[in-house]
Formats: structure tokens, sequence, C-alpha cells
């Protein structure tokens, strides 16, 4: 027998019974639906981390942190200096595997930045030219802080996109190169201003109408409690205060340490792998350097975004397994209802089979034919369950974070939907085989 | 060669660990172009031997042969081949698919046979036309007299040009006038040649027919075939009860 035309008979089958067609479909509509906005939620999750990832520095980049050394070493841990800029120094002449060293002196959260009689308080950096492009910032005005600021000890600032909005709140899109400003009481000069950052479902939004620098001064000027998470990478890019490191050191941490003496340390120091193909060979340089400039002590550990990155697949792949189970059950939990309503409805027809047989249909035309008219209904019900998810999706979409907004991904569309067409065949093999072992004869007397 | 010969069929059921035997040694047979009424009371075995030689059942024991082709020991596949190409049957209650219009009801054998569309759609016209019906080729069953859905039912069992035409009780669900009519189709189909085999038990209708088979029991009774022709053989007197073989 001809497809199209078993087809054909599955759709007319189907029209016949609108409203019960609908209700088997129902089982594979909501499966689908809920195995597509799944796969979307986790791929928005996933995305959003790994943007993130890629926006605070990539894979490349390692940070080097203070450990506590091992056991034989805790005796004689005090005779290392710990993180200072000599580790940068030495790492930069003695490790060529690593391209970019940037260390990094920190003033707390609480540093007092201010104009004329405005004061806001954020994190400030003592950082080196290389930390523009360690961090992957790009620059919207005027120029980095330079080595030559770094060597002649300048008191120059550059500052994230949102600052000066703080700063200048009546004066938007005011770009205040050459400004002084005052950090901690001691006046620095703008020399520049970082590019805005944001997420891409961030930029999205922006794109359609939506500003988040205007809803970031709107909640300010009106008064309420600041909804922004001070951890979110992108605020904090946003609200970057970089001083060359040597000016800090100069100003804030000759008499820092409880004994009146100066504090050496660095509170960041980041490196970018040159050839993420050697990141071993790289980590391993970089160890060998440090050992030396620490003497002998390993305070020191690794923090690298690869084991990041693996956390993010590994939790990803795993919410996407289980969830898929999930779904998957409705979905053969909809399958079940198939087989249920096309036993009813070929012990309804019983009586069409015989008259199909007479008149010379094989055993095969009348097992094709229902399994092709229970695999319409998984066709039907697979696309009806696209649309819904695609409305479920948009509603996720309004109630999840910016940067973590579910995305349909084609794939995931493709295999929710074989999936239905799939268990929309499988459904209906055995009312098929049912139906085409009944004895014609029998089949005829029926009813 | 006769179109349908049978040698010695039987048929038995199963009814728990009872044997019943439903036709118990039927020897026949059929030519072309005869026009032939079975006939008998309920539970004669009647419509045993049309499911038989409608290719819808196979025989326990005995060989059947239609048109050349030995069907007796046929697998499912050959049979609904056979009732396909070479059978048409037309039911007491029509038996059409309400769904479908009459012009889908009457190109159904020729989709099963793979016939393409278009040839499809022109020989169920024809057949439409030979029985009267061009006026309601796209009425569904539903919305047609039961004299006009009968006719579509014969239009069905002769799309594909069969051999034989078996009919069972043709009649029994319309009422006389438009029952005359149907056997006047009839009439005029064997009259053009075509092989026609009625099921009945209304002696009325048998009687007009050139031959008629009269079942008891599942045997053929002795000395009623009405018309005796060329090929049909004599009565046996040594077995009383069964027509033998040619």
């Amino acid at each position: 027998m001809n497809f199209w035309f078993g087809l054909l008979i599955g759709l007319k089958e189907i029209s016949a019974h609108k409203f019960r067609s609908f209700l088997t479909m129902l089982g594979i509509i909501l499966g689908v639906a809920s195995l597509l906005a799944m796969f979307a939620l986790t791929e928005g999750v996933a995305r959003g981390m790994r943007e993130n990832l890629a926006a605070s520095g990539g894979v490349e980049r390692v940070e080097i942190n203070n450990k506590d050394p091992s056991e034989e070493n805790q005796d004689l841990a005090f005779l290392s200096p710990g993180r200072t800029l000599d580790d940068a120094e030495a790492l930069r002449k003695g490790a060529p595997l690593v391209s970019l060293v940037s260390p990094e002196m920190n003033l707390g959260n609480n540093t007092a930045i201010s104009r004329s009689n405005i004061t806001i308080r954020l994190a400030t950096t003592g950082a080196c030219p290389e930390y523009l492009e360690v961090g992957k910032y790009e620059l919207a005005e005027g120029r980095m802080i330079s080595q030559i600021d770094v060597d002649r000890v300048t008191r120059v600032v550059v500052i994230g996109a949102s600052v000066a909005g703080e700063l200048w709140p009546d004066t938007p899109d005011y770009v205040p190169l050459g400004e002084v400003i005052r950090i901690n009481g001691v006046p620095y000069r703008i020399i520049g201003t970082l590019a805005y950052c944001e997420s891409d479902a961030a930029k999205r939004k922006r794109a359609a109408g939506f500003s988040a620098v205007q809803d970031e001064r709107r909640t300010r000027r009106m008064g309420k409690k600041k909804r922004v998470n001070r951890y979110d990478t992108y605020w904090q890019k946003n609200h970057a205060i970089l001083v060359p490191i040597s000016t800090l050191f100069n100003d804030f941490r000759t008499a820092s340490n409880a004994d009146g003496t100066p504090n050496w340390k660095l509170d960041r120091l980041s490196i970018s792998v040159a050839d993420l193909s050697l990141f071993e060979e790289t980590l391993n340089q970089v160890r060998g350097v440090l050992e030396r400039t620490h003497r002998g002590i390993d305070d020191f550990g690794f923090d690298t975004r690869e084991e990041w990155f693996d956390n993010i697949e590994s939790s990803v792949r795993a919410t996407r397994t289980s969830g898929s189970l999930i779904a998957g059950i409705s979905l053969l939990v909809g399958g079940i209802g198939i087989t249920n309503i096309m036993l009813a409805s070929i012990t309804e027809r019983i009586r069409e089979i015989g008259v199909r047989r007479a008149i010379g249909a094989r055993q095969r035309d009348i097992f094709v034919q229902i399994v092709v008219e229970s695999g319409v209904i998984g066709f039907i019900g697979g696309i009806l369950g696209l649309l819904a998810a695609t409305g479920v999706i948009q509603l996720l979409i309004a109630l999840s974070p910016a940067e973590n907004a579910p995305v349909m991904t084609l794939s995931s569309v493709v295999v929710s939907f074989s999936f239905a067409l799939g268990i929309g065949i499988l459904s209906g093999l055995y009312p098929a085989w049912k139906a085409s072992t009944l004895d014609p004869i029998e089949a005829l007397r029926y009813g | 060669m006769a179109l349908v010969e049978l040698h010695d069929i039987r048929k038995t059921y199963r009814v728990g660990d009872q044997e019943i035997a439903a036709l118990d040694g039927i020897t026949l047979s059929i030519d072309a172009g005869e026009f032939l009424a079975i006939i008998g009371p309920s539970g004669s075995g009647k419509s045993t031997l049309m499911h038989l030689l409608g290719c819808l059942d196979s025989p326990t024991s005995g060989s059947l042969v239609i048109d050349g082709v030995d069907v007796s020991r046929a697998s499912s596949n050959q049979l609904a081949a056979m009732r396909n190409a070479k059978i048409g049957f037309v039911f007491q209650s029509f038996n059409l698919l309400p769904k479908f219009d009459v012009l889908r009801n009457v190109e159904l054998p020729m989709v099963y046979a793979g016939v393409p569309a278009k040839v499809r759609r022109e020989r169920a016209m024809a057949a439409i036309e030979r029985v009267d019906l061009l006026h309601r080729v796209h009425n569904t069953p539903l919305q047609l007299s039961g004299g006009q859905c009968q006719r579509v039912a014969i239009a069905r069992a002769i799309v594909n040009d069969p051999k034989i035409v078996f009919a069972d009780e043709p009649t029994g669900n319309l009422d006389s006038h438009t029952g005359e009519a149907i056997l006047t189709l009839f009439r005029e189909l064997a009259e053009s040649g075509r092989t026609i085999v009625i099921v009945t038990h209304d002696n009325g209708i048998a009687a007009r027919l050139p031959r008629r088979i009269e079942m008891r029991d599942g045997r053929i009774r002795v000395g009623v075939e009405a018309a005796v022709s060329a090929t049909t053989p004599l009565i046996s007197p040594a077995h009383p009860g069964e027509e033998a073989g040619a």
C-alpha cells in the first residue's frame, strides 16, 4: 500500500475524532514541551556560565593562589615572602610559556571614591598594563595604565563604564578624561574609561529597548536599594577602579602591616597561558619559577579555569540527564495513551479492517496503516509540543536572569521531535499487530 | 478448463474437543461466465463454501483451484493477492467505508493493487458509470440509499476486473423493488460475460438463475441442479449426497 494513502487515512481518522485525538496527543505534547523547556533551561545556564567564564579571562587564565604549605614545610613557612611583585618579575623573565603576567594589589570593597561632595564605595585595584588583556577588558576612551605609569608611580586612574555615571549623575554619557577624583582622599587623574561589559543575553535585552545603565540609574534615583549582585562578574568589571600597582603601594601600603612595615604582598596574581595545548607544561614552568622565589616553600596553588569549565560541563550534563529522564517518562506515558486509544480505535473498526482484507489488503498493509496512523498522532503531537515549548520558553526567559536565559537549540528541537515521532510509531506497533492478525471472516461478521 | 475446481473439499472447526464438519467433501466446478446461486438454510455450510471460494479461508483438506492457481495451501499473502486480483465481493450489509466518498470506496481495491492514481480514477469512474451512480461520486455512503450503496459495492467488486464475483445475500437488506433492480444489474453483468455467484437462502431469487447449488449439512444436495451445462458432471449414483468430480 502507498505510504501517502496511509497518511491520508491517518489524517482522516484524526480529523474525524478531533477532541479524542487531541487528548491522545496531550501526553506527547506535554512530554515534548517539558523535554524542550528542560533542554533550553540547561543550555541557557551552561551558556551563561561559559560566557561568565570567558568574560573573566577565559580558559587560558590561571590564578596563582595562596595555599597552606605541605606538612614538612610548615615550620619553614615564614621563610617564604608569599606572592610579591618579585614573583611577577620572575615569571615575566623566567617563564616563556606564560604570555602575560598580571599582579594586583587591592584596596577593599569599601575604598572611598569621591569627587566634590559625592562619595561611592568600590574596590580599587593596583594593576599593571597586562591587567587589561588578562581580565578581558576593553578601553572605551583615553588610555590604559602604561609601564611608564608603573615605573614613575604616577597618580592616574582608569575607571569602569558605570563609575562615571555614578560620580557625575547629572551629566549622563560624560567622559571625565582629565578630571581628578580622590581615592581614600588621595587625588588621581582619570586617564581612561573602560568599555561597558554585559552578557550576550543582556545585550539582546538592551537591543530590545532596556538599558542596563539606565536601569541602574533609575533604581538609584528612585532611592530603591540596588538589587545588584556585587559578585556578578559584569557588575564588578563595570565598577573597576584601576591605578598603577606601584602608586597604590606607595600611597596605601607602605605602612599597612600591623607592625608598621610595608605590605609587599600581592592580592592576586594571574597569568595567561600562551598555548593551551601546553597547559600542563606551562603550569610546571610557573611552579618551578615560583618555588625559587618562595624559597622552596610550596605555599601557592593554581586555580585553573579548566576545572571550572569541566565542573560546568559535568553539572549541566547531570541536570540534562535527569531532566530528560523525567520528560522521557512523560513521553512514554503519552505513548501508552496512544497505544490505548489505537486499541480502542481498531476495535471500533474491526469491520472496516475485514472489508479491507476482503478486497485484497495484505496483513502488512493493515499493519502499515495503523502504524502510520499512530505515527501521525506522534508527529502532530510533536509539532504542537514544539509550539507549546516556544510559549513556555518565552515565559521562562521573562522569569530567569538575563545571562542565564533559556536557549532553544536546533539539536534539542530535532531530538525532542524525533522522540515524539518514534514514540508515536512504537506505540502503534502492538495495535497494528493485533489489527493485522485479525481473521478476515471474523472481522467481516463483527458487529 | 473450468474457472473454479473443487475436489473433495472438507472444512472442520474445532469447538472445545468436538470437531464440527462445516463442509463434508464438496466436489464442484464452475465455468467462466456462469451465473449461479448457492442456496441453503443457515448452518448448511453455504457461507463457509463462499469463504473458501472467495479465498478468505483455506480448506482443511481437498484441493481448490481458481483460475489455474491451487489456493488450497496458499499463504495469507497469496490469498490476499488472489482476492485483490481475481475476486470481487458484494455483501449483504454493503460494507462500504463510511468516511470515504463513493469514488474513494470504489478506488480502494486498486490502491492495494498498486494502480497509479490517474488510472485508478479513470477505472473507478468507469465502474461507477456502469452502475449508474456518476451523479453521486462525491457523496459518502451515509448520504446514499441502500440500493445506491449496493451499487457502489458492486462497482467496487468489479473495478479490478475480477474473474469471479461473489454476492452474499446482496438483496437481504433491500426492499423488494430495489432488490429487483440489483438482481437486474447482476444479470446484466452476467450477460456481459462475468462469472457471478450469488449466495442466498431465498429460493425465489435462486430459482431465476441458470444454475443452482443447494447446500445441506455441509454437502451439496442431490438432484437440484437446475441447469446442467456441458461441463457439469452427472450425479454419480455411487455417492449419493456428493457431486462427482469432472
